[in-house]
């Protein structure tokens, strides 16, 4: 099935392809990976290029000589110094999930090098990384097979080095903490390189290194710090919002000035018709408002009010009056939207969207149930809400371009400065910061395009910052959703078919196009990230899955990624829909799923990335019905009840097994519900980092109860109704549940822990509600006042 | 001419009385640890000590604070070695961190008038603070265990000894925001292993 990462392998390559013929080799494309010295420290990299095997393999010229030249491209890669410092380069953004940590325990295991001697670098954007990129949970996931193997080379290369200069056998010495050791001699790794370290390994002899088993392993899976906490406590961590330039940057290329963006009244089509500044001139530190002209359409119908700090043009900016004509789409409310979402799941189509799975057509089967059970779930829009607000600082200095900002997706972000400035390819290079937050909204790099504008036409490097109403406005939302699902049971309470229809706002058809792909063959293209989670490990019988394209929402905004991003709608309706059928079989909910996670055909998982498929889904489920006391469910207190879900992560090719169980108790009067307990359990294979892990479950579960009962606004009249903390108001520290979580110990291959705690949330707490009260809500968020509707109906 | 004393020196300069304190921090005096969040007192990333209590830097023009003691995170210990400070990285607090400046700052106005805190007296004093990463277990283990850091520390005993909460992070964790103090049950594990219960 071509998905969305499929789609980026191919994309890899073709970058590493389209890097190749530009160099000047020539040649074979090989990965190899090269080991030599390079400024007085030993690199240990791997690369796209001919010149490893001509280095190595072939004996022609040395690894540091082709290292030097600059003749071998890095795409991953280590340094280690005489001192004994071990630095890993890091690709990916820094936001809270601690991807460094991670990412050098995944080096420093097959390594064996000693952990308090490592550092980390987040590097700056170029081609040689090929396509940058942090979400989806992938990092661990996609790192693990090429940081282990470069670690493990590093090992055989030091170990190689240090039996030669200590005249012993390779077979007598092992690694341990950074040294080399045989019999009661050693080496530190720093002695070792000191001496000179050369060696490269072609791809063969890469793939034939074997990692350590599991029972050697001596990081991954243990405690440890992270590496970015300490500066996150002092207020030493700079993020994109604390970044100024060094005073010899600006002694050549001027002083940084600073802005504030004036958005106009709707994200699409808007003129700025008239401007008077008169009020803002009076603000000291203000210089000009400047319009923003904008070839790639992401601002249309901006201003930018420069001021000598961001102080300074945040006031002016509340001062100043400016008069727009308004776009269409100030006029395209959530309403509408929902209302053509519910229109594309009455009568899904070819013309608006494609099939994410078809097992045949489910209709006669369900025209011949003797129960079918048929509903239709809501979810509304949904803020990202960083709590670092967009901002970036941009600069030109000799024809080249400078973004420093955190952000997710460097490749994008680039692209769509170079676009908005006309630029040819190769002029803009993005430097990565701390990101306060990122959850899917730094995948998009819009926010550089405006300061980058803007800098442009004042001539001096312009820092933008977007105030939280600014931020919300301009964010890529969650797009609203509609659902229907409708399924067959037997006789027996056998589910024999089903069908699913889900109408939303496609991300990757508003971002990033070339990556919509075909989920079946001759099916027409769709967003995967639009429909995921929908395609899950239960045996519904014959199953059909639509995933529409709501046109109206693009109208309005742009649809963002956002935490999870599909499974956040679609396991909404998948897991209280497996709930009605449960009920309308009369049998227990969990037990119910046990029986539909049979493991057969294509829900058996395939090694090593699914080993086991749908069964690790029941072993956590049955592990969960312990933990949280499921057997007592049924003699609970009045108005209390326990409700059960799953999520499978993302997708099929990188699942993440999570099983979560949600007591509440209901207060009749007023429709409130008191979130008792979530008591979760996940296998998501190895942990590089375990302590890291349960940082990422604690913080996911809990957005999940925050966009399930706490989050949540609507579009009207150009953007989100709520845009700051008095009407949107993410969870708080009182609103906390008891939580009670465990990790199945596992040493199956990583997978992934950033999203997959946020969807199984709203769906138990939904269950339970019905089993406390017999009542089920089927809009998200749930709030008191439609249960209290409910109620009374009931 | 704005007069205030700064983690403990003298500070003047000249800017615009009406620009608010946390802009004055962060672009005047390049102290930029206090956060911009919410701008509307909201969400506490902002938040320093002025004359000893914490205060939301973003809607307090300097004007106000003249003449006023203020201490930023970047003050709140001479070696970063505030009992929180140890605390936060015992427990390894942070995620993305951006709202931790805040969430310290406001612990520590807290601790210091409530030395023994139970577990609800934590979880109201920090309800204030927005975290967007939901940190809020560690932040609340983190404030108890700061509390004890700094008992141990009033009392010359050994400070620094990892808990029984520590450890439990590691593949096992519960927390229970309103269990009295003494009753949070932490399921010991393997500091080597990441899932035996
Ligand atoms: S920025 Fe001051 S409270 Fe949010
Ligand atoms: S750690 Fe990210 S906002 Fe609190």
């Amino acid at each position: 099935m071509a998905r969305f990462d499929d789609k980026l392998a191919a994309h890899q390559r073709e970058l590493a392809a389209a890097h190749k013929t530009s160099s000047s080799r020539g040649g074979i494309t090989r990965r190899g990976f090269l080991i030599g010295s390079v400024a007085g420290s030993t690199m240990l990299a791997f690369g796209v290029s001919g010149a490893a095997l001509a280095a190595g393999a072939d004996g022609k010229g040395s690894a540091s000589e082709t290292l030097s030249a600059g003749a071998f491209e890095p795409t991953m890669w280590y340094a280690i110094a005489t001192d004994g410092t071990v630095t890993v380069h890091i690709t990916k953004s820094e936001m809270g999930q601690h991807v460094a940590t991670s990412l050098a325990r995944l080096v420093v295991e097959e390594l064996e090098a000693d952990w308090d001697s490592v550092k980390v670098d987040y590097v700056d954007s170029a081609p040689k990384w090929g396509y940058m990129i942090t979400g989806g949970s992938w990092s661990v996931h996609q790192s693990y097979q090429p940081l282990s193997q470069a670690g493990a080379a590093g090992r055989i290369a030091l170990i190689e080095a240090g039996a030669q200069q200590m005249g012993v056998a390779v077979e007598s010495c092992k690694a341990r903490k950074g040294r080399v050791i045989s019999g009661d001699q050693s080496l530190s790794y720093g002695e070792i390189v000191a001496a000179g370290l050369e060696r490269s390994f072609s791809e063969e002899e890469l793939a034939a290194i074997e990692l350590k088993p599991a029972s050697e392993r001596r990081v991954l899976g243990t405690r440890g710090n992270a590496l970015d906490v300490p500066p996150k406590t002092n207020g030493q961590a700079v993020y994109g919002i604390d970044y100024t330039l060094p005073a010899e940057i600006e002694a050549r290329v001027g002083k940084t000035l600073h802005a504030r963006p004036v958005m106009p009244p709707s994200r699409f089509g808007c003129k700025v018709t008239a401007v008077d500044d008169s009020e803002a001139r009076k603000v000291i530190g203000y210089r000009q408002t400047i319009e923003l002209k904008d070839p790639s359409g992401i601002c249309q119908g901006w201003l930018a009010v420069i001021a000598d700090n961001f102080s300074a043009a945040m006031r002016a900016t509340d001062l100043l009056k400016v008069e727009w004509s308004k776009g269409d789409s100030y006029q395209v409310d959530e309403t509408a939207i929902q209302a053509e979402g519910q229109r594309l799941v009455s009568s899904p189509s070819r013309d608006n969207g494609s099939l994410l799975v078809d097992q045949g057509d489910p209709a006669p089967l369900l025209e011949n149930a003797t129960t079918t059970v048929e509903s239709t779930f809501t979810t509304s829009s949904v803020l990202h809400f960083t709590l670092e607000p967009a901002n970036a600082l941009a600069y030109e200095e000799d024809g080249h371009w400078h973004i420093h900002c955190g952000n997710q997706q460097q490749s994008l972000l680039t692209s769509l400065v170079t676009k908005a400035l006309e630029l040819e390819e190769g002029k803009v290079t993005h430097h990565q910061l701390y990101l306060g937050g990122g959850f899917g909204r730094r995948l998009h790099g819009d926010y550089a395009v405006p300061a980058a504008l803007a800098s442009k036409a004042v001539g001096r490097p312009v820092k933008m910052i977007f105030t939280r109403p600014d931020d919300s406005r301009f964010d890529c939302v969650r797009s609203p959703s509609v659902q229907r699902l409708r399924s067959g049971l037997d006789a027996e309470g056998r589910v024999v078919a089903s069908e699913h229809a889900a109408a939303a706002g496609w991300p990757t058809a508003a971002l990033m196009p070339a990556f919509m792909a075909e989920a079946i063959e001759g099916g027409g293209k769709l967003d995967s990230f639009s429909i995921s989670g929908a395609d899950h490990w239960y045996n519904v019988g014959t199953q059909r899955v639509w995933a529409q394209q709501n046109k109206v929402a693009h109208e309005a905004f742009v649809p963002g990624y956002l935490r999870s991003v599909a499974p956040g709608w679609t396991l909404w309706a998948v897991e209280q829909h497996i709930d009605e059928l449960a009920l309308a079989a009369e049998q227990d909910p969990a037990e119910f799923r046990l029986a539909l996670l049979d493991a057969e055909g294509r829900n058996a998982g395939k090694a090593p990335v699914s080993t086991g498929g749908a069964e690790r889904l029941r072993n956590v489920l049955k592990r969960v019905m312990e933990k949280s006391g499921w057997s007592e469910r049924d003699s609970l207190p009045a108005d209390t009840g326990m409700g059960v879900a799953l999520s499978f992560g993302q997708e099929r090719s990188m699942p993440t097994w999570v099983a979560c169980v949600a007591r509440v108790k209901v207060d009749r009067a007023t429709g409130e519900v008191k979130l008792e307990k979530l008591t979760s359990v996940v296998d998501a294979g190895t942990l590089a980092h375990p302590d890291g892990a349960m940082a990422q479950l604690e913080g996911s579960l809990l957005w999940g109860v925050s966009m399930a009962m706490h989050e949540g606004t609507e579009y009207r009249e150009g953007g989100p109704v709520a845009q700051n903390l008095g009407a949107y108001q993410p969870l708080r520290m009182h609103q906390v549940p008891q939580m009670d979580l465990e990790f199945v110990d596992s040493t199956e291959m990583p997978v992934g822990l950033g999203e997959p705690g946020t969807t199984v949330v709203a769906p138990a707490i939904a269950n339970a509600i019905q089993h406390a009260v017999g009542v089920r809500l089927r809009d998200l968020p749930m709030r008191p006042a439609a249960l209290k509707a409910a109620l009374s109906e009931a | 001419m704005a007069n205030f004393t700064l983690n403990g020196k003298a500070v003047s300069l000249e800017v615009d009385p009406q620009t608010p304190l946390l802009w004055v921090l962060r672009e005047h005096l390049g102290l930029t640890g206090t956060k911009f969040g919410c701008g509307i007192a909201q969400c506490g990333a902002c938040t320093v000590h002025l004359n000893g209590t914490a205060a939301r830097t973003c809607v307090l023009p300097v004007l106000a604070a003249e003449g006023g003691d203020i201490v930023t995170i970047e003050g709140l210990a001479e070696n970063d070695d505030h009992p929180l400070q140890q605390a936060w990285v015992e427990e390894q607090v942070p995620q993305c961190g951006y709202c931790q400046s805040g969430q310290i700052m406001q612990a520590a106005d807290f601790l210091k008038n409530t030395p023994d805190p139970t577990d609800e007296q934590v979880t109201a004093a920090m309800a204030g603070n927005l975290c967007r990463c939901m940190a809020y277990v560690r932040i609340h283990r983190a404030v108890k265990r700061a509390a004890t850091i700094a008992n141990e520390r009033a009392t010359s005993q050994v400070s620094g000894q990892q808990t029984d909460a520590t450890a439990a992070t590691a593949g096992v964790g519960t927390f229970d925001p309103r269990a009295t103090a003494g009753t949070v049950s932490h399921s010991a594990v393997e500091e080597t292993s990441h899932g035996k219960v």
